[in-house]
């Protein structure tokens, strides 16, 4: 097992590996299609595009994911509870208390994000607000907590806003190789068979780092979690109230699921193969463990 | 000749850091207890606030419970003795009473009333929380200071810059309290 200084390394490595492999990726796939069209002008836009959209993901990418996720600040009077208790576990895990912010939603979930503990945000969904009591939203705010502490929002802030940007190039490559395609007698088979590759691999590709780096650290930011609260049953049952819970969260898109808590498309029998999260009873019985 | 100076470069550095390192955490531990104290002055003057606002809130809603009861008997002795002065009476103060009520009835009392005295409570729990998350943390700096200086190699340097162990957060170590009587198990009561 990793200490925390350890994981704020790897995060941190991580990170760059990642920005380095999207660039080398987008990079690379732009030369392919460049050569097979004849046109060189694409190569220095993929460079500067994939340069901007790394760049941008680090510092735009938490408010990004924030206004995709809609999500608004939150007031301490109105989410008094929400509003104290990561007030006061900021002061326990000695960082500055994030900005806080909450989703309109009934379904219970919450995520953290942000490119480090100076910079971060906490954000859950009014159904997690109105569901949880005091004792067990404390866990979830712990945990979340943790995430930024590891720098984990760096690195899983990062590979969401890149991972989104790569299906909206998938999604242009492909209409763009369709619109060839019908423009009839020019040499196009190439260019759609490379669009119709990226748009194949890019989301293997994609849930493939997702799960390099997610799993493991759920289990850990939960441990970090009741290092904090010292109450591992209030995360416990946040979790199984989480779990019992059914409610759809559409505000979520595949691109910023594994930020969260818990996996919003649980139940979802093809998402749940390339599941970011652990399933979550196996996490319960992780914490159930430390009683 | 190269290798030893290389290894004494290493034990320097590797000084250095513990140095660093403790001084540091010593640094931090200081910073911890000024938070406790902090964090009591804000509950010091967080509590009595809170508890006259809510205190206020109910005064008023027992004058209209007064204000109603006298209105009552007003009415009942006006049916008693049929004095059209004091009907006169009875019907201004029922009036007035009404009025207060619709008033809070449109402010919905109950409801209001219970609001406040739960955001006391909340509010309770929220500082008391914050003094022991403070308490929480000068706890765990202090074991993290002590671990360092009292295991190797820690130990070996913590001498040569007299760093001693932190109290911490001081508890008697003798007492009634460190044994469990018979009477501490039963499950406590609470009375409303």
């Amino acid at each position: 097992m990793q200490n925390v200084y350890e994981q704020v390394e790897a995060n941190k490595t991580k990170s760059i590996v990642i920005v380095a492999l999207f660039t080398a990726f987008i990079v690379g796939a732009a030369y392919l299609i460049g050569q097979s069209l004849g046109d060189a002008n694409i190569l220095p836009i993929a460079l500067a595009f994939s340069l901007i959209s790394s760049v941008g993901s680090y510092f735009y990418g938490p408010n990004l994911v924030l206004s995709l996720n809609g999500a608004k600040p939150a007031a301490r009077k109105e989410f008094f509870d929400f509003y104290t208790v990561t007030e006061n576990l900021a002061l326990a895990a000695q960082i500055p208390v994030p900005q806080i912010y909450v989703i309109d939603s009934p379904a219970p979930n919450a995520f953290a994000t942000g490119r480090d503990p100076k910079h971060a945000y906490v954000c859950a969904t009014t159904g997690l607000l109105t569901k949880l009591n005091r004792t067990e939203l404390e866990g979830v705010v712990a945990h979340e907590l943790s995430h930024i502490k590891n720098y984990d929002t760096r690195l899983m802030t990062i590979v969401a806003v890149l991972i989104g940007t790569l299906s909206l190039f998938t999604n242009l490559a492909f209409r763009n190789s369709m619109y060839r395609d019908s423009d009839s007698d020019r040499k196009s088979g190439t260019p759609a068979i490379i669009g119709l590759v990226l748009i194949i691999f890019s989301p293997i590709i994609a849930q493939l780092i997702q799960l390099a780096i997610s799993r493991r650290r759920e289990y850990l930011a939960d441990a970090s979690a009741v290092m904090l609260t010292r109450q591992p049953s209030g995360l416990i049952n946040a979790l199984k109230i989480i779990s019992a819970d059914a409610t759809k969260f559409s505000q979520a898109s595949t691109a910023t699921a594994p930020l969260y808590i818990s996996n919003p498309f649980r139940g979802n029998k093809i998402a749940s193969l390339f599941s970011t999260h652990p399933p979550l009873n196996e996490r319960i019985k992780a914490l159930e463990s430390m009683l | 000749m190269f290798i030893f100076l290389g290894l004494l470069v290493l034990v320097v550095l590797y000084i250095v850091g513990f140095y660093n390192g403790l001084k540091t955490t010593e640094v931090r531990i200081g910073a911890s207890i000024q938070e406790i104290g902090n964090q009591l002055k804000r509950q010091a003057e967080l509590i009595p606030n809170l508890v006259d606002s809510v205190k206020g809130y109910l005064t008023h809603e027992k004058g209209i419970f007064t204000q109603l009861t006298d209105a009552r008997k007003l009415v009942t002795t006006a049916l008693e003795t049929q004095d059209p002065k004091a009907i006169d009476k009875a019907q201004a103060s029922l009036t007035q009473a009404l009025r207060s009520i619709t008033v809070i009835a449109e402010s919905n009392p109950e409801i209001k009333a219970s609001n406040l005295v739960s955001n006391l409570m909340g509010e309770l729990r929220d500082t008391s929380d914050k003094v022991m998350y403070a308490r929480r943390t000068l706890i765990d700096l202090t074991a993290d200071f002590n671990v360092k200086i009292s295991t190797i190699p820690g130990i070996w340097f913590a001498s040569m810059f007299g760093f001693k162990a932190k109290p911490g957060l001081e508890t008697p170590t003798s007492g009634d309290f460190l044994t469990v009587n018979p009477k501490d198990t039963a499950p406590p009561q609470v009375k409303l």
